[in-house]
């Protein structure tokens, strides 16, 4: 199942303002408490964080917001996180709040396959665009669809899974999108 | 006994240093004298320099200082329009008739002279820049179409660094001019400034120790500009200035960042600034600024 939260709303709520720009940590911060307080009654498997409202998105707030919520979630109930209605500059922003701590997030981009924002190694982005491709893919799967040795394609899936950006369920993993 | 300080007459970030000279030992004792009679043109770092002299010494409790104004009409006029009469009404006693700030058509100012005091102000800050950046920074600058957003995370950055570090508040504007003589070509510039207790003593408890008999001024803005460390612990910090770095990588521009007696400065190609001046004369706080100059036509 999968959650979705509207941060333009969780933004209004929290500032008790009509801003649209996400700046400043205490505003990120407020907004994430809102989150993981969302997430903490639901039963999603994914949460889709839609950023489809939001003008301006700052450095500050992308590490807040996305950067700490991806890091809770290694620590408290985990989630798959996806986000959704992001421009070019608030790319920037989370990509490099992510790779600054070797995080990685999928991003849904209007007609077009998710993009990964942040760090993760070659191998799982091709990995990771194979397994949008098909929807779905084993180690065999991904080794055939790249030309690859099985354990490099078994390796890569490994890193996509660490990096919680598929859904596992036994040998095969899942895009986030499949409910 | 009154010290006079002059104000340069072109007074932005390169003659910052001889009236930052001026003030002698901090907090200077004795009376001061802000001339500006001869100023013909200040550039947003220049005025906001000349308020964080003027709340630096109210903090220190020192005595409120005089300022002359600029006996130049055009030079007066455009002080009041940008706000820096207003706020320096509140630091200096003024000598000399100003102006009445008018408002006028379409200008080069995308932010008048304005106090950041709390996150609140960042978020003013950013809501205004946004209603009237983009006409400039893409019309005229030929800057990506959505580079407001990507300037205006840099001015919320660097505001943001204010009320996180200075201890105190600081000043920031923003404005569009020519560089004639360095450039040849029109720049929108940030200017941020504080009177705060510097980057040397923001960051001396959690870094000083590795710098060893290096730690000073510089080797802090090394610390903080280059190498993006932060005083918090939390290892998220410090990427507002590495963002800003990757924007200005990305335009050409430049940013160099004053603290106590050292400046340090990421140096395009089109400046021949020093990337590291030390032993300056002693100015409290810290000042930032951001040049983003206009595209050559076959980069847009």
């Amino acid at each position: 199942m999968i959650e979705t939260i509207w941060i333009g709303h969780l933004l209004r709520e929290t500032a008790s303002s009509p801003y649209r720009n996400l700046v400043t940590r205490p505003t990120g911060a407020a907004v994430r408490n809102r989150i993981e307080d969302a997430l903490s009654r639901s039963d999603c498997l994914t949460a889709l964080l839609d950023f489809s409202d939001i003008e301006l998105l700052d450095f500050s707030c992308a590490e807040e917001i996305v950067a700490k919520l991806l890091l809770a979630q290694a620590s408290h109930r985990p989630r798959f996180v996806l986000l959704r209605g992001l421009r070019d500059d608030q790319h920037d922003a989370i990509e490099q709040v992510l790779t600054h701590h070797r995080l990685a997030v999928a991003a849904l981009v209007s007609d077009a396959e998710p993009v990964l924002l942040g760090w993760v190694s070659p191998d799982a982005r091709a990995a990771f665009a194979c397994v949008c491709r098909l929807g779905r893919a084993c180690a065999g799967d991904l080794a055939e669809a790249l030309d690859w040795p099985e354990p490099r394609a078994s390796e890569a899936l490994e890193a996509l899974t660490r990096h919680r950006l598929v859904r596992p369920d036994g040998d095969l993993r899942y895009t986030l999108l499949v409910a | 006994m009154t010290r006079v300080i002059e104000v340069p007459a072109h007074f932005d970030d390169h003659s910052f240093d001889q009236f930052a000279a001026g003030f002698g030992a901090w907090p200077p004792e004795e009376k001061l004298l802000v001339d500006a009679r001869a100023a013909q043109w200040a550039s947003p770092y220049g005025l906001i320099g000349m308020l964080t002299a003027g709340q630096a010494i109210a903090e220190a409790k020192g005595e409120r200082p005089l300022f002359t104004v600029p006996n130049s009409d055009d030079v007066k006029r455009y002080w009041a329009r940008v706000g820096f009469f207003r706020h320096a009404a509140e630091l200096f006693e003024l000598h000399g008739r100003v102006p009445k700030a008018a408002a006028t058509g379409p200008s080069d100012v995308l932010l008048d002279v304005t106090p950041v005091r709390a996150m609140e102000d960042v978020h003013q800050v950013v809501e205004k820049i946004s209603e009237t950046a983009s006409r400039i920074l893409h019309g005229e600058l030929g800057l990506e179409r959505n580079a407001t957003m990507r300037f205006s995370m840099a001015l919320s950055e660097s505001c943001q660094n204010i009320v996180e570090h200075a201890g105190t508040s600081g000043w920031v504007a923003v404005q569009v001019y020519s560089f004639r003589r360095r450039l040849g070509r029109r720049v929108a510039v940030i200017a941020v400034s504080d009177a705060g207790i510097g980057f040397r003593r923001s960051l001396e408890s959690t870094h000083a120790k590795r710098f060893g008999e290096r730690w000073g001024d510089g080797a802090a803005l090394e610390a903080a500009l280059i190498q993006g460390v932060s005083r918090f612990r939390d290892p998220g910090r410090g990427q507002g200035l590495a963002g800003i770095k990757g924007f200005l990588d990305r335009w050409k521009g430049k940013i160099s960042i004053r603290s106590g007696t050292a400046r340090l400065s990421i140096v395009p190609a089109w400046d021949d600034d020093l990337p590291l001046a030390d032993h300056l004369p002693f100015f409290p706080g810290a000042q930032v600024q951001i040049t983003i100059p206009a595209q050559e036509a076959e980069s847009r």
